[in-house]
């Protein structure tokens, strides 16, 4: 299809807050649903997936809690950069180096140089990725990893957003596994409220994990080729069993798609923890969800790729332009979008 | 609740009624998570749990402090995966010796009610989703008598434990038909630095030992058959 460049949305459709500090609660902001089966195209609310999903449906969401992983640090000559860690091992950090102040452009480091954070060593600078050559990994010095983000991180914030947010109202309401780089933002719109009064007419509700990593080198050029990288996913004997009864599977954000769709890429779905950077493309045959949740986001490759294996391009094209004439709302804080 | 196996996080973990309740869930099979201001005692009950066979993690945290609100959520998650129980204990008294509400510093008000109304708030909002995913969980907010008798002096303390059995009651409205419980336990009067502190004059013959009423917060955890709401740790004791 012909994907829209990511400069022709207007600034006013990019969900500069969120919803509940424009007014409007979160479960509250629009759905634009998209029926395959009936072709048709419909303008509903959030909380009126009382009515579009039923006894028999499953919601499976992303329990991963955002981390405000962008960590200010000091360079061995003195300069001060924004470390954004996407790749969290154990004892190194692979992170994106870029300048503190906005546009936050990439900053290279030197291998070998020592970075502080916190007036205290953060970690020892190895070398850069190969694959993602903006990428850099540090071993991190001991006592530092998640404690240093938590104790110094904010949440990573691009231009559309232009004062800070604070981290509470980036994540969700289920976000209980500490570690994406960005927020699963598909399912920001559920409330336990709606989610409790979905339980009571029989949607059911299952998680897994994935935890997010950058949707930004920080590269144009470089952002355009949509590489993906390794994202950590879990997917437990729980879900499987509740998937294995659902009638219909909602997939809450892509994550899920990919989560599921790695823990069950040769055939049936199964229990797996692991790495993942599985790309779903337009050809790819989706097995383990029947509809799906999702944000309004920009026309990156990767997402309409996704959306594209769910819906045929003309639909979907048809559902982002009334999207656009409506004045719907995209990005993390923005409305949503089911497709059923 | 089952306590093998479970997961319990405690504020204010290092001394007192926290301490007592931190080891005695220890004994009982359960993993902890422990805060406190300082990280001396707070060593000290880790190292007494891990003797008890006990997994438990320790975070130095002001819970003033919205960022080391979330940073103990993070590294308690990050650690275990999820909370079963939480137990909100740190308790700010003000100061002491206590003075009239007409001579009470503002900002220390401000602080009481940051410690013992807000962070119970923001750290059951926190982690009360992971327990309605999984259905199960139990959250004690610690109160007291000062919560619904006027005593002079008891000030900004008293205004906090009012407000939290408010919080609780309304929670728990929300909360019933989830298999998520919360209470307010008044645990009775207890021989502990803070009631020192508020009462030098207090015989400590006539105080509850900590332990004593650490007794009826593992009642609470295990008695599924609890209706969310407040009630009194000698009360739960005395019907056995």
């Amino acid at each position: 299809m012909t994907v829209l460049a990511a400069q022709e949305l207007p600034a006013h459709l990019r969900a500069s807050l969120p919803p509940e500090l424009r007014g409007i609660r979160r479960d509250r902001v629009r759905l634009l649903v998209v029926d395959r089966g009936a072709g048709r195209v419909e303008h509903r609310r959030f909380d009126d997936l009382l009515t579009l999903l039923g006894p028999g449906d499953l919601l499976v969401v992303n329990s991963s809690r955002t981390l405000p992983a962008a960590v200010p640090a000091v360079r061995a000559n003195g300069t001060r950069v924004q470390l954004r860690a996407c790749v969290r091992r154990n004892d190194s950090w692979d992170v994106l180096s870029v300048g503190i102040e906005a546009p936050h452009a990439n900053l290279p480091l030197t291998p070998g140089e020592t970075l502080r954070a916190g007036g205290a060593p953060l970690g020892r600078v190895v070398g850069r990725r190969i694959d993602i050559p903006f990428l850099w990994r540090i071993d991190l010095a001991p006592g530092t990893g998640i404690n240093t983000i938590a104790s110094l991180g904010e949440p990573i914030r691009y231009s559309y957003v232009p004062t800070p947010v604070a981290l509470d109202r980036y994540q969700t309401v289920y976000a209980t596994r500490p570690g994406s780089a960005e927020p699963p933002s598909a399912g920001r719109p559920f409330s336990w409220e709606l989610l409790l009064a979905l339980g009571d007419r029989g949607v059911g509700l299952a998680d897994v994990v994935l935890h997010t990593g950058l949707s930004s080198y920080q590269d144009d050029e470089f952002d355009l080729e949509h590489r993906l990288y390794e994202e950590w996913f879990e997917v437990d004997d729980e879900a499987v069993a509740q998937v294995a009864r659902a009638r219909r599977v909602v997939a809450v954000g892509t994550t899920v798609v990919r989560a599921l769709e790695t823990a069950g890429e040769s055939g049936p779905l199964r229990a797996a923890r692991g790495w993942t950077d599985l790309r779903i493309s337009p050809t790819t045959a989706i097995r383990h969800a029947d509809a799906m949740i999702t944000g309004l986001h920009e026309p990156q490759a990767s997402h309409w790729e996704l959306l594209e294996a769910f819906v045929d391009a003309p639909l979907l094209r048809r559902a982002y332009d009334e999207a656009r004439e409506r004045g719907y709302l995209w990005h993390e804080f923005g409305d949503a979008m089911l497709i059923l | 609740m089952e306590l093998r196996g479970s997961v319990a996080l405690l504020t204010g973990g290092s001394k007192g009624l926290g301490r007592a309740t931190a080891l005695a869930l220890a004994r009982e099979g359960a993993a902890l998570a422990l805060c406190a201001r300082g990280p001396g005692e707070l060593e000290r009950v880790a190292a007494d749990a891990k003797e008890l066979g006990a997994e438990a993690l320790t975070v130095v945290a002001d819970l003033r402090s919205e960022r080391d609100i979330e940073r103990l959520v993070v590294l308690t998650l990050d650690r275990f995966g999820r909370v079963d129980i939480l137990m909100n204990n740190a308790s700010e008294l003000g100061p002491t010796p206590l003075p009239f509400l007409a001579d009470y510093v503002p900002s220390a008000f401000d602080d009481v009610l940051r410690v013992n109304l807000v962070a119970p708030f923001r750290l059951t909002q926190s982690l009360i989703g992971g327990m309605l995913q999984r259905g199960r969980g139990v959250i004690m907010n610690v109160s007291s008598d000062v919560s619904v008798t006027g005593y002079p002096g008891w000030g900004a303390y008293a205004v906090s434990k009012a407000a939290l059995d408010g919080l609780t009651r309304t929670w728990a409205a929300e909360l019933e038909g989830t298999g998520v419980r919360i209470h307010a336990v008044d645990p009775g009067d207890m021989d502990t630095a803070m009631h020192r502190a508020a009462a030098p004059e207090d015989d400590p013959a006539g105080l509850l030992d900590p332990a004593t009423s650490a007794r009826a917060f593992i009642r609470v955890v295990q008695d599924d058959s609890l209706p969310s709401g407040r009630m009194r740790g000698p009360d739960l004791l005395a019907a056995g």
